[in-house]
């Protein structure tokens, strides 16, 4: 299979070329825009697998682009913005970006950030839930709790906000992925992968006893039950929508 | 009342004076006119004479130097009379013109002595006084108390006292509407420099109106400028990104040894925090994320887990679940600042998470060496650091309390500092308790 096709739409020179340079050493192949006008003759012209978008475009609001970006193609966006606030995060992860990117960022981060939403894309990897075949459910939910995929976010019955770590929300998606299926922990580990780096049993048993006590909060009982030398099962039924 | 709005304080105040000069004037033409065509009745006017003529025949015939002592004895209750000297004599200004002329034709022989009738002053308690000349050009007065005179000392103590009531009532009401718009100024005052400029409706005097036209363009002017200041933050912490994106990729480079590319990131890592500090907190003043339901003890919870996992002795009690309404990336950013700072600075945190009553209390507890009392109120301050050896590892500028601060207040809730009794500093946020789902 050939390298990924990614474009780069950035207006800052400079940054342009060392962004690119580093998405090549990773070994992707790149191509650049320096405006959104440029952008579209490009996304014409080739097939892109991934776009990495600098929101601060001069010319259009980045945004504006975004959204037309969306409308008009459902390439995958990940989206780079200097402003790093977590607003700019979530209105961006809410237009539907798959991923997001603060000012300043290292080369592997941005690698690993493409490796992951290019993974999720292609579908190639059964454990997540957003296939290509099948456009990624926004809503999940499951004993009234609802888990919005795009924001990466879960909330209880009652309708509140209830933060979680990168870790504990993938495994609660890798969970979410296999209900009513018994999970060993090297399955787990397996499966979630994309964020436990320190991947060890006990690892998992304190992110599980965690993300249990989290979903019982609300005075329930948590649809994550241990399977006595086994591993863990999500007891609870999923629905997709 | 539209004409009165274009007068300015000065015309108000001339108009009021005018108006009161006008009725004084007023009131003594009328009282003039009214005593100059005073009449007494026949028998009072035949009194006066009588007693006149005998008093004066009587004078003639006396020395000098005995006139005054008889005068006096030929004083009544009634009528009271002095004689003087023929130097001057005293005039009265409301002459009693048609009395005289009375008095004249009963007895015409007085039109020869020189009679003068007039309104006695207030203070002299009489009515109607009066003198004559003698022959050898000394005068005799006299004052007499008629009944039907009353009317005439009415008129003048109303004379007198009208214009003053009037006055008054008009420079009471005047000042009160001229000085209304006062109490909206001062109100807007008081609330300057907190939130959106409030203009103040203009009223009053054109001085007024000129006033608060100019404190609005002041408001505005103010406001303007802080929004200014906060988007010149905001655009210069925006354009460090990228040279700041370029920096971090470039120590990527090869080329680059290992020892220095740990240093540079380290330093690329600390300019980024602090622009995002300075970010956070020119932005935390107001929010475009709204206010939404969240589970505050699971947020705690999780700032104290990812602490943990990073290595720190951070522990959570208190509660498992309580929900408030707040914008969470701005009370997570408070939370965060708060248990970074205890980790830093007391080297462990105690995070507690309890309702009581109607508020949600948030405690963070560390066990270092805490703030001296007098220093307290200062780390509210943005860039006040307590700690003045930049040596230390530190990547705030100290603006981590002033967020969290601006952050629970927009919440409507409180944020306490105080060292704690066993050592240590005790960070206290108080938020207001979620109202109860409808199920």
């Amino acid at each position: 299979m050939s390298a990924p096709k990614i474009l780069l739409v950035e207006d800052d020179r400079p940054l342009r070329t060392l962004t690119a340079r580093a998405l090549r050493q990773s070994g992707f192949t790149v191509l650049t825009a320096a405006t959104g006008a440029e952008m579209w003759v490009t996304l014409r012209d080739e097939t892109i697998d991934l776009v990495v978008l600098d929101i601060m475009l001069p010319g259009t609001s980045g945004f504006d682009l975004f959204r037309r970006l969306r409308r008009e193609s459902d390439v995958p966006v990940i989206f780079i913005s200097a402003r790093g606030s977590e607003e700019d995060r979530v209105l961006g992860l809410e237009l539907g970006a798959d991923d997001y990117l603060a000012k300043p960022f290292s080369t592997r981060e941005l690698a690993a950030r493409v490796s992951a939403v290019l993974r999720r894309g292609r579908g190639g990897d059964p454990t997540t839930w957003s296939d290509a075949a099948q456009p990624a459910p926004d809503c999940i939910r499951f004993d009234g709790w609802t888990v919005s995929t795009a924001r990466r976010e879960l909330r209880s019955p009652s309708g509140a906000m209830v933060d979680l770590t990168g870790a504990e929300f993938d495994l609660l998606a890798t969970f979410l992925g296999h209900p009513q299926r018994v999970l060993g922990r090297e399955r787990l580990i397996e499966l979630s992968r994309t964020r436990l780096t320190d991947s060890s049993d006990r690892s998992i048993d304190v992110l599980v006893s965690r993300l249990r006590r989290k979903l019982q909060a609300g005075g329930s009982d948590s649809p994550i039950v241990t399977v006595r030398g086994v591993g863990y099962m999500f007891k609870a039924e999923v629905v997709r929508s | 009342m539209r004409l009165l709005r274009r007068f300015g304080l000065t015309e108000r105040l001339l108009s009021v004076l005018l108006l009161a000069a006008l009725v004084d004037f007023a009131a003594n033409s009328f009282l003039f006119e009214r005593a100059s065509n005073f009449q007494l009745r026949r028998d009072d006017a035949e009194r006066i004479v009588e007693s006149l003529i005998i008093a004066s025949r009587a004078l003639e015939r006396t020395q000098t130097s005995e006139r005054g002592a008889v005068a006096e004895a030929l004083s009544t209750k009634r009528f009271s009379l002095y004689w003087s000297p023929p130097t001057g004599r005293p005039a009265g200004s409301i002459r009693l013109s048609h009395l005289r002329a009375q008095v004249i034709e009963i007895e015409p022989e007085l039109a020869g002595a020189d009679l003068e009738l007039h309104l006695a002053g207030l203070p002299a308690g009489g009515n109607i006084a009066g003198s004559v000349r003698l022959s050898d050009g000394s005068v005799l007065q006299f004052r007499t108390h008629v009944r039907s005179a009353w009317k005439l000392t009415a008129g003048r103590l109303a004379g007198l006292i009208l214009p003053t009531l009037l006055l008054a009532t008009f420079a009471w009401l005047f000042l009160r509407a001229s000085l209304k718009p006062l109490r909206s100024l001062v109100r807007a005052t008081r609330q300057f420099g907190s939130g959106t400029p409030q203009p103040v409706p203009e009223s009053g005097p054109e001085e007024m109106r000129e006033l608060i036209r100019a404190l609005n363009t002041m408001q505005e002017r103010v406001h303007q400028s802080l929004v200014d200041r906060t988007n010149t933050m905001l655009a210069i912490g925006h354009d460090l990104k990228t040279p700041l994106a370029r920096m971090r990729l470039r120590i990527d480079d090869n080329s680059v040894s290992p020892a220095v590319r740990q240093g540079l990131t380290r330093d690329v890592e600390e300019m980024r925090l602090l622009i995002e500090s300075i970010q956070a907190y020119v932005e935390s003043g107001g929010n475009d994320i709204p206010a939404e339901r969240i589970d505050i003890a699971v947020m705690a919870e999780t700032l104290v887990d990812t602490a943990a996992d990073e290595g720190a002795e951070a522990r959570y009690h208190g509660e498992s679940s309580v929900e408030i309404i707040a914008r969470p990336v701005s009370i997570r950013r408070a939370l965060s600042n708060l248990i970074e700072n205890a980790i830093h600075y007391g080297g462990n945190v105690d995070v507690a998470v309890r309702q009581r009553g109607a508020w949600i209390e948030i405690t963070v507890e560390d066990n270092g060496p805490g703030i001296p009392e007098d220093r307290i109120q200062d780390v509210f301050q943005p860039f006040v650091r307590l700690d003045t050896s930049r040596a230390r590892n530190t990547a705030g500028m100290g603006l981590g309390v002033p967020i969290a601060h601006r952050s629970v207040r927009l919440e409507g809730g409180t944020l306490e500092l105080a060292n704690r009794p066993q050592g240590g500093l005790r960070a206290t946020i108080r938020l207001p308790v979620a109202p109860t789902q409808p199920s």
